[in-house]
Parts: structure tokens; C-alpha cells; sequence
């Protein structure tokens, strides 16, 4: 493109400026040359009156006009042969006299004109050139045919020297030009050659390069558009990222989920077939291996779950918030007893839509975290209430409470806050993401505050827009 | 024969692996988190720990910083290179992945405390004494003349004592991998112990798996 636009820029420049340089010249001549012209004729006429006039004198004092007509024309002759003029005289077609050197044979003999008119003519003699005139003399030596050529020798190599002047200055001014054009249009195309650099690295992986944008012109705002595609371009490929890196975990954390188990199956299934072993050690063993076989079909079932929310498919209908606390905690009712904790519940508006079975399922799973984190004697709340036009569902408890980091961790599939307390209470560490893909799937939000040692309340808020549909 | 720490918060795996050593003899004592490993390694001797990585509260890396000096296995649930390069680069003598087989655990275990420890290696049982350093058989007191694969044999079965080996594991314990004997020639080796030694009482053959030499 900058080559083509390069090339066809200087040629175009070329045959302009070359041809302009011709036209002059050519203009600059033929002025020249009229002006020439018409001077010459002034000067025939001139010549041809004073001829007429000297002869007309020379008759009146009585001398022969033919003998001293040759010394007349003499005197003529050398007055003008200094510049660069030549005269001959004819009568009857016969030339009488001649300045024109015998060498300058004239390829073209002048035409007699027909009296009272002058031809104009140029001739040429071998290597020179002469503007031609002639004419009769007036009446009554109307014989005589008087004739001027005035030599262009000069003014055709002036000429010729002003061509190869202005040409020579053309060539020097044409590189000048073929130098600065370079160097014009790679500033020109300077923009265009970083665009397709930056969209090369960023092909190549660098997505964190940027153009600098300068000035507001169509250049800059092609660049800032091609900033903006490259930053939506890097977010994407972060967020892919943060996805993979996501899924990697996942993985990660369910091989490790799975192996634990299905290491102990294993290796006690190989202890009762190898060993030397008592009844009571076999019992264990078997007690060993069904209890880590339920661990694997508790994960198998979670991650069903986990895949049904996932599809998103669910039913809404008008939920009685007073039934769905009581029919919660009456399921854990007999959990909070066990550890001697207060359940309690507490319904602050009437209906809620949603999926009951997800709407318990999700409560059940709050509270059952809840009462995980207490210690005997503590206080599990459940509340609904309406704040700034919204339905809130909350789960309180006295427990031992997260940090921060640990809030930030609580969702993500088998992440445990206290790793060796919910494997012994059972625990997969799928409940709270299961959890937020309901809560998800009824476009509400969860969310945890949390002091080590204080407790921890989990806030479900329906906003609502979106769960009066 | 050597006292054994466990340290691995998963209490299935841990009896597993406490039931395993026990089995050939050695004294083992569970623990289930990092910290509890500190302490109790700091009031008893052990001559090996067995010790996991991810564990709650101290890592495994950690507790083996403070523990410094006693031979310790790595437990590496994640069969992760970086873990078990860490661990061998930090001092560790071996490390084990989960999930591994009983004889494998075993295998190791036996290595590591022939290496680092010190006192004399033998085994007795009946009248028999088995010295592994001079690769003598003593029948109270005599020597009894034996082939090196019969001691191959009877090693194999002495370290993985109460341990039913199939007779494919015995011929690549005693005879090596390359062998391409037949697996009668473990029952003819076995009848000849049995005879040589009187261990037709020790010496059990388990039914469709092999033999098993019970203490």
C-alpha cells in the first residue's frame, strides 16, 4: 500500500512537474520568437523605405542607380551583419547581392513575393536557422526584391540551455521529493504499521498491548476502537482463565475427594484379603469400607445436584414463608437437640415465589451449617423480613464464625472451612455451592458476614424485580 | 520391631495404615493433625514418621521442619511432582502416594529403617534365627546350609510377615522381574524351607492366593 501510493505519487508528481517545465519553455519561445518577428519586419521596413529612399536621392543627383546601388547595400550589410542579420537584393529572381555567407546554402530559396506583400518564412541552411522576410521595394524600383534574414542560431541555443537547465533543476528537485515523499508517507503510515504490529502480539498472546493514541484525527479514533476490542479482548481471556483455573481446581479437589475414599476401600479390602486377621479386625475393616463407599455415593449425589441446578429448569409458584421455616426447622430439629442448640424461626411476610423443595433444600443446608458451628448450648435464627422493598431470609448462629478469607472460599466446590471436623460430621464440601446455584437459579443473592468467634449470618435477599414475575 | 508415628488426618486411612504395619510387627501410634505431631514428637522417640501433607492446621512440610532428624515418608495425597520433589529436596527418605498398595507401604517402610536403623538386623522365629546382614539361617544356634534363593524366598516372606503373597509377587521379590520361571518353582523353594526349617505350622498356604508366613 505505501509503495503502491509511493510509486504512483512520484510518477504522477514527475510527468506533471517535467511537463509543466516543457509547456513554459515552449510558451517562453514562441514568444520570444513573435516578438523576434515582428522586430525583424519593423526592421525590413525600416530597410526597405531608407533603400528606396537612398536610391530615389541617388537618381535625383544624377548617378546610375545600379553602380551605386552595390556600395549602398555594402554600408547596409555591414551595419547589420554585427547583429546577426543578413540582407540580399534580386531582381527579376536574379540575386544581385548576398551577405549570406556562400557556406549557409539555403535548403529553401525564398518565394518572390507578388508586389506590395511580404512573406514571412523561416529557412533553414544546413546547421543553421533564419526568420526570412522579403518584399519588393516600393514603386518605382518595384524590381527590386529586398530581402532579411535575421540568424536564430542564439536564441535556439538559449533555449536549448534554459531546457537542460530547467530540466537539471527538475531532476534534483524530483529526488528532494522522492526523499521527502519516503519519509512523509512513513509518517503517514506509521499508525497503520503499529495497528498491525499490536494485532500481530496480540495474536501471538501479549493481549496487554495498547496503541498510543494521539491527536483526534481518523487515525486516533481507528486506534482508540482498536484499544477498546484489545482491552474487551483481554477481559475475555481472563475471565476464560479465571474459568479454566476454576475447573482445574474443581477437578483437582474432586481426584483428591475421590481418591481419598477410594484409597481406604482399597487398601482394606486388600487388608482382609491378605492378612492374617481377627473377626473384630474384619468388622472394622468392612465398617471401614461402607462407610467411605457412602462417602462416594454422598459426592455422586451432590454433583447430580450440582448438574440438575445447572440446567436452571425450575418451577416458580407461590411459597407460604411461615410453612417453609416450620417444615425446616423441624427437620433439624432433632440435629439442634442432639447438640443442645436453640433453633428458632421467625416468618416477617406471607408468600415467596420460588421452588419449594429448593427453597427447603437451601434452608436445610444454611441451617445444617449453622448448628455445624455452634457449640452445644448456641442459637440458631431463622428470620424472613422485608428491607427496602425486598424479601430477606436470614440464618443466624452464635458458632465459631470465618474470616475473611475464608468467605471468599466458602462457595467453591469442595472448599471446608474446618476440613477435619466436616469429614468426621459427614461433609462433602459441595453444600454452600449447591446453595448458591439456588439461590442463583432464583436470581437472589447470598451473602455472608462473619466474626471469628462471634458467629456468622447468611443473607438471602430477593431482589424484587426479579422474584415478582 | 520399630516405633512408627502416623500422622494423617484421615482416620480411615490411618488405622489402614496403622493395621498394615502392625501386621509385620511394628509399634505405631496415630495422630491426625499437625500440631499433635509436634507435640507428641517432642516427648517420644520414633524411629520412622509417616507423614501426610495436607493436613489441617501445620502442613506436612512444616511439621517436618520442626521434627527435623527423624527418618520421615512423605504421604502425598496428590500424586503432584512438586509436592514429592519438595519433600525429597527437603530431607525426606521416601515418599509414598495415595493410593498405594499394602505391599508397597511396606516395601518402603522396611528400606527406610534398614537404612537408618542401627541395630542389629534379625529376625526369630521358633527355633529359628534369620541374620539378614550375613544372610544366615541358625537352627538353635547351627547353621543350616541354604540356597541364596531359598534366603531370597524366606526374607520376602519375614518382611511382609502375616501377609498373604500371591506366587507371582514371591518370584519377582525373590527371583527379580526378569525371571521367567514357572510359579511351581515358588512351591518347590517353599516345601524345601517348610522341611529344612520345621515351619510347616508357619509357612500357610492361603487358598488361590499363596503363601503367608503367620508370627
Amino acid at each position: 500500500m505505501k509503495r503502491k501510493t509511493y510509486l504512483l505519487t512520484l510518477v504522477l508528481f514527475l510527468l506533471f512537474f517535467n511537463g509543466s517545465i516543457l509547456l513554459i519553455t515552449i510558451v517562453n519561445l514562441n514568444t520570444s520568437l513573435n516578438n523576434t518577428r515582428s522586430s525583424c519586419l519593423r526592421e525590413h521596413d525600416f530597410i526597405t523605405a531608407a533603400l528606396a529612399k537612398d536610391l530615389n536621392a541617388l537618381e535625383r543627383r544624377g548617378s546610375a542607380a545600379e553602380s551605386a546601388l552595390s556600395s549602398l547595400f555594402g554600408s547596409y550589410v555591414s551595419y547589420y551583419g554585427k547583429q546577426n542579420v543578413y540582407l540580399a537584393l534580386a531582381q527579376n529572381s536574379q540575386t544581385l547581392y548576398s551577405s549570406l555567407p556562400p557556406e549557409q546554402k539555403l535548403t529553401k530559396t525564398p518565394q518572390i513575393p507578388p508586389v506590395g506583400q511580404r512573406i514571412i518564412s523561416t529557412v533553414a541552411s544546413p546547421d543553421r536557422k533564419y526568420i526570412s522576410i522579403s518584399g519588393a521595394l516600393p514603386i518605382p524600383y518595384d524590381t527590386y526584391v529586398f530581402s532579411y534574414y535575421y540568424d536564430l542560431s542564439e536564441h535556439t541555443d538559449s533555449w536549448k540551455q534554459m531546457t537542460s537547465l530547467l530540466f537539471l533543476i527538475g531532476i534534483a528537485v524530483s529526488s528532494l521529493l522522492a526523499v521527502c515523499l519516503i519519509l512523509l508517507l512513513s509518517r503517514i503510515f506509521k499508525p497503520l504499521r503499529q495497528i498491525s504490529e499490536a494485532s500481530q502480539s496480540i495474536a501471538s498472546g501479549d493481549y496487554a498491548n495498547r496503541l498510543p493514541v494521539t491527536g483526534d484525527d481518523e487515525l486516533a479514533e481507528m486506534a482508540g476502537s482498536f484499544n477498546n476490542m484489545a482491552d474487551a479482548i483481554e477481559n475475555q481471556i481472563a475471565q476464560l482463565a479465571e474459568a479454566a483455573a476454576q475447573k482445574q481446581r474443581f477437578i483437582d479437589n474432586f481426584a483428591h475427594e475421590l481418591r481419598t475414599p477410594l484409597t481406604s476401600i482399597y487398601g482394606y479390602a486388600e487388608y482382609i484379603q491378605k492378612a492374617a486377621i481377627t473377626e473384630a479386625d474384619k468388622l472394622e475393616a468392612t465398617g471401614y469400607i461402607m462407610s467411605e463407599s457412602h462417602r462416594l455415593q454422598n459426592i455422586a449425589y451432590r454433583l447430580l445436584d450440582l448438574a440438575y441446578l445447572r440446567s436452571g429448569d425450575i418451577i416458580f409458584a407461590p411459597v407460604v414463608m411461615e410453612e417453609l421455616l416450620q417444615s425446616v426447622s423441624e427437620t433439624m430439629y432433632a440435629k439442634a437437640e442432639e447438640k443442645q442448640i436453640t433453633l428458632a424461626y421467625e416468618s416477617g411476610f406471607k408468600l415467596l415465589d420460588g421452588d419449594r423443595d429448593l427453597l427447603q433444600s437451601l434452608l436445610v443446608n444454611l441451617t445444617d451449617n449453622a448448628i455445624k458451628a455452634c457449640i452445644s448450648g448456641g442459637k440458631v435464627n431463622l428470620k424472613s423480613f422485608m428491607q427496602d422493598g425486598n424479601k430477606v431470609i436470614e440464618v443466624r448462629d452464635n458458632g465459631r464464625g470465618m474470616t475473611d478469607e475464608q468467605i471468599s472460599h466458602v462457595t467453591e466446590a469442595f472448599y471446608r472451612v474446618d476440613k477435619a471436623r466436616s469429614r468426621a460430621e459427614g461433609g462433602v464440601g459441595l453444600g454452600l455451592s449447591i446453595c448458591e446455584l439456588i439461590v442463583a437459579c432464583h436470581g437472589a443473592q447470598l451473602s455472608f458476614v462473619s466474626q471469628l468467634g462471634e458467629g456468622t449470618i447468611t443473607t438471602i435477599t430477593f431482589y424484587n424485580s426479579l422474584t415478582s414475575r | 520391631m520399630a516405633e512408627i508415628l502416623i500422622v494423617e488426618d484421615e482416620i480411615p486411612i490411618n488405622t489402614l495404615i496403622r493395621k498394615n504395619l502392625e501386621l509385620v510387627g511394628h509399634k505405631c501410634s496415630s495422630v491426625y493433625d499437625g500440631q499433635a505431631a509436634v507435640e507428641i514428637i517432642e516427648q517420644h522417640d520414633y524411629d520412622l514418621i509417616l507423614l501426610d501433607v495436607m493436613l489441617p492446621g501445620l502442613d506436612g512440610f512444616e511439621v517436618f521442619e520442626k521434627i527435623r532428624g527423624v527418618p520421615t515418608i512423605f504421604l502425598t495425597a496428590k500424586s503432584s511432582l512438586s509436592d514429592r520433589v519438595k519433600g525429597l529436596t527437603m530431607g525426606a527418605d521416601d515418599y509414598l502416594t495415595k493410593p498405594f498398595e499394602m505391599l508397597e507401604l511396606l516395601a518402603r517402610v522396611d528400606a527406610v529403617l534398614r537404612r537408618t536403623k542401627k541395630e542389629a538386623k534379625f529376625f526369630a522365629i521358633d527355633n529359628v534365627t534369620i541374620h539378614f546382614d550375613s544372610r544366615q539361617i541358625f537352627w538353635d544356634g547351627a547353621v543350616i546350609d541354604c540356597t541364596p534363593k531359598e534366603f531370597d524366598l524366606l526374607e520376602a516372606l519375614v518382611v511382609n510377615r502375616n501377609i498373604a503373597l500371591s506366587r507371582e509377587k514371591l518370584l519377582n521379590l525373590a527371583w527379580g522381574y526378569d525371571y521367567e520361571g514357572d510359579s511351581r518353582t515358588v512351591d518347590v523353594h517353599i516345601q524345601k524351607l517348610r522341611k529344612k526349617l520345621g515351619l510347616e505350622e508357619r509357612i500357610i498356604t492361603v487358598y488361590k492366593l499363596g503363601y503367608r508366613l503367620e508370627v
